[in-house]
C-alpha cells in the first residue's frame, strides 16, 4: 500500500542520501510525504496535458514524470520519460531529477543529467513536480548553449534543419531505451 | 481610470487581474457570499508545505505568507530570498509575524483538528486508490454489485409498467433503486471514478482501463458536476450537509419501499437528468439496458453524500477547466415566490443567495443545494409543507423576461447561451408545485 509509508522505509529507500548533509534541516519524514501526497493530488486534478508524473511504485519518493516535447521545436512529437528522487529534505532541497529516455540536447547529458539552475542553486520551496516538469519541457525547446553539458549538442544547436536531422537519427538508433 | 494610473515614482507591478477588476461593492445587509472552499484554499494556504498557514509570517517587502516554520526552514537551508518571488530576506527580521491572519484561519476554520482529520481522510481515500491493490479490489467489488443490481432493476422494470403513462416511466426510474446497496455503492463509486484518472495517468495501468471503464456504474453518466455544488458549502458545515443530504437519501428509499410507483407524493428531483445526459459518454454493455436509468437517477440523489472535491473532478469533462468557475445571483422568481409566499416570509432578506460555483455544475445541481442549503439555514423555521423543496430555476437574459431552465445544462452552457456579460449571472428560483 502506498499510504502511510513508515518513516524509516521511505527514509531508506528515498533519494535523500545525497543530501544528507548535516547543514540541511530535515523536516520530519511525514511531512515531506504529506506534502508529496498533495501534489500528486493536484497534478491529478490539474490535468495537464503536456506533462504526467506518479509515483514509481510504492515509494512515494521516486516518482516517474513524461514531458512531451514541446511543440514547434525539434522536440515536438518525443515523448520523455524522467525520474525523480525527492530527499528527505525535499521542499528545502530540490529532488534529482534525470532523464529516462536518452535525450539529444546540450543541457543534458548522456547519462540523463539535466543541468538547469533551478534544480541547483536557484531551486525555491515553492517549485514542485509540475513546475519542474514544465521548466525541463521549456527548456528542450530553449537551452542554455553557453554551459553545455553535451557540447556536441550545443554546436550543432544554431542549425536546426540539421539538428533535426540528427535527433531523427539518434532516435532510430536510441528506439529502445 | 484613476486606479491605472502608477504612482509618479514608483512602478507598480499589477498582475492582469489587478488591472482589470472592479472594486466589490459593499456588502451592508445581511447578505451571504458562499465561497469555494478551493479558491478559500489558495488563500490560507502555505505554498511550502501546502497546508494550511500554521503560525502566519509575512515577508515585510514583498507580503508573502508562509507558516513561521516553513520559511525559517526555507531561509536556513536555501537562498536567502523570497521562496515566492526572489525578493532579497537578509534574516529572519525580515520576516513579521501575522497574528491577524492567524485570527482570521481560526475564525473561518474553528476547529483546526477537525479540518487536519478532514484533510487525512480525504487523503487516506485517495491513497487508497492510488495504490494496485485497491484497483483490483474496488473492481471486483463493483463487478459483484453490479450482478446483484441487475436482476432487481429488471423486476422493477416489470413491476413499474402498471404505472402508465408517460409519467409512469419517471416515477418507476426513481422507484427502482436497488435500495441496500445504494449507499455503499456511492462509496465505492467515488474511489472508481479517480482511478479512471489513475490509469490514465499511468501508462502501465492502461490494461486495467478497460475493464474499469467498464465496471463503471451508468449512474456516473452526466453526473460528475454533482458534488460541485456542494462543495460550495465550506469544509466544516460539509459534515453537517452531508447528514443532510444522506438522510435525504434515506428518505428516498423509504419512500419507494412503501409506496407503489404510481403514487408517488415526492415529486422526482431529477426527471430529465439520466436520459439526457447519457448520450454524453459512450458507454459499453451496462448502458444498453433500458431500466439503467432507475440506477442514475437514485444514485444521483446519494452522490451528494460522497462530495470530497476529488470526486467533482475525478471526472471532470477535458475541454472544461476545473477552475473554471462561475457566479451567481440567486433571486426568488418576482411573481411566483412574491412576499406572500410561505417560504420567502421565512426566509426574509436571506432570499438573495450570491453562489460561486464551477462551470460544470448542472441546473440540477443548483437546485438541489439550494434545497440543501434553504433546509438547514432555515431549520426549525421551515414551515412544514416546504420540507420536501424542489425548485424551478430560470435565468433572466434581459429584465423581465424569464427563461425555465432544464436540469441537465451546465452553468457554463447557460451562461454562454443567456449570459455572455461578463457579471454575475442572475437567476430565479420558484417553488416547484409538483
Amino acid at each position: 500500500m502506498a499510504q502511510n509509508i513508515s518513516p524509516e522505509q521511505s527514509g531508506a529507500g528515498g533519494g535523500g542520501t545525497k543530501h544528507s548533509d548535516d547543514s540541511m534541516p530535515v523536516k520530519d519524514n511525514h511531512a515531506v510525504s504529506k506534502r508529496l501526497h498533495k501534489e500528486l493530488m493536484n497534478l491529478m486534478m490539474a490535468n495537464e496535458r503536456d506533462i504526467s508524473a506518479f509515483p514509481d511504485g510504492e515509494n512515494i519518493f521516486k516518482w516517474v514524470g513524461t514531458i512531451a516535447g514541446p511543440r514547434n521545436t525539434v522536440y515536438s512529437g518525443q515523448t520523455y520519460r524522467l525520474s525523480l528522487d525527492f530527499p528527505n529534505s525535499y521542499p528545502y532541497a530540490a529532488p534529482v531529477v534525470k532523464f529516462l529516455t536518452s535525450c539529444f540536447h546540450p543541457n543534458v547529458d548522456l547519462q540523463g543529467a539535466i543541468c538547469l539552475d533551478i534544480l541547483k542553486d536557484k531551486w525555491s520551496a515553492l517549485y514542485d513536480v509540475r513546475t519542474i516538469l514544465l521548466s525541463i519541457q521549456s527548456l528542450l525547446g530553449e537551452p542554455n548553449n553557453e554551459s553545455p553539458l553535451n557540447a556536441q549538442a550545443a554546436m550543432m544547436w544554431n542549425d536546426q534543419k540539421e539538428y533535426k536531422k540528427y535527433l531523427d537519427a539518434f532516435y532510430e538508433k536510441h528506439k529502445d531505451t | 481610470m484613476t486606479s491605472l494610473d502608477p504612482a509618479p515614482n514608483k512602478t507598480w507591478e499589477l498582475s492582469l487581474y489587478e488591472l482589470q477588476r472592479k472594486p466589490q461593492e459593499v456588502i451592508t445587509d445581511s447578505t451571504e457570499i458562499a465561497v469555494s472552499p478551493r479558491s478559500l484554499h489558495s488563500e490560507l494556504m502555505c505554498p511550502i508545505c501546502l497546508d494550511m498557514l500554521k503560525k502566519t509570517m509575512t515577508t515585510k517587502e514583498c507580503l508573502h505568507r508562509f507558516c513561521s516554520d516553513c520559511i525559517v526552514t526555507a531561509l536556513r537551508s536555501g537562498n536567502k530570498e523570497c521562496p515566492t518571488c526572489r525578493k532579497k530576506l537578509v534574516s529572519k527580521r525580515s520576516l513579521r509575524a501575522d497574528p491577524n491572519f492567524d485570527l482570521l484561519i481560526s475564525k473561518i476554520y474553528p476547529s483546526r483538528e477537525e479540518y487536519e482529520a478532514i484533510q487525512e481522510k480525504v487523503m487516506a481515500k485517495f491513497n487508497q486508490t492510488q495504490s494496485q491493490q485497491a484497483l483490483v479490489n474496488s473492481i471486483n467489488e463493483g463487478i459483484k454489485l453490479q450482478s446483484q443490481n441487475r436482476p432487481q432493476r429488471f423486476r422493477t422494470k416489470g413491476g413499474g409498467g402498471g404505472g402508465g403513462g408517460g409519467n409512469g416511466n419517471g416515477a418507476a426510474n426513481v422507484a427502482a433503486p436497488p435500495a441496500p446497496g445504494a449507499p455503499t455503492a456511492v462509496g465505492r463509486n467515488a474511489s472508481n471514478q479517480l482511478h479512471v484518472h489513475d490509469t490514465a495517468s499511468n501508462d502501465s495501468n492502461s490494461n486495467t482501463n478497460s475493464i474499469d471503464r467498464e465496471n463503471r456504474d451508468p449512474g456516473h453518466s452526466g453526473t460528475s458536476a454533482a458534488s460541485a455544488i456542494t462543495s460550495a458549502s465550506n469544509a466544516a458545515p460539509s459534515s453537517s450537509a452531508n447528514s443532510g443530504a444522506s438522510t435525504s437519501a434515506t428518505r428516498m428509499q423509504v419512500d419507494d419501499a412503501s409506496n407503489p410507483p404510481s403514487m408517488r407524493s415526492t415529486p422526482s428531483p431529477v426527471p430529465s437528468n439520466s436520459s439526457s445526459s447519457k448520450p454524453k459518454r459512450a458507454m459499453s454493455v451496462l448502458t444498453s439496458e433500458r431500466s439503467e436509468e432507475s440506477e442514475s437517477d437514485s444514485q444521483m440523489d446519494c452522490r451528494t453524500e460522497g462530495d470530497s472535491n476529488i470526486d467533482t473532478e475525478g471526472e471532470g469533462n477535458g475541454e472544461l477547466g476545473i477552475n473554471d468557475e462561475i457566479e451567481l445571483v440567486f433571486k426568488p422568481h418576482p411573481t411566483e415566490m412574491s412576499a406572500d409566499n410561505q417560504l420567502i416570509r421565512a426566509l426574509k432578506e436571506n432570499c438573495v443567495r450570491y453562489i460561486k460555483t464551477t462551470a460544470n455544475a448542472t441546473v440540477d445541481h443548483l437546485s438541489k443545494y439550494l434545497a440543501m442549503r434553504l433546509t438547514l439555514d432555515l431549520g426549525a423555521d421551515l414551515p412544514e409543507a416546504c420540507r420536501v423543496l424542489n425548485f424551478c430555476i430560470y435565468v433572466a437574459p434581459q429584465p423581465q423576461q424569464l427563461v425555465i431552465l432544464n436540469g441537465n445544462q451546465t452553468l457554463h452552457q447557460v451562461n454562454d447561451k443567456f449570459w455572455k456579460v461578463n457579471k454575475p449571472m442572475e437567476m430565479y428560483y420558484s417553488w416547484k408545485k409538483t
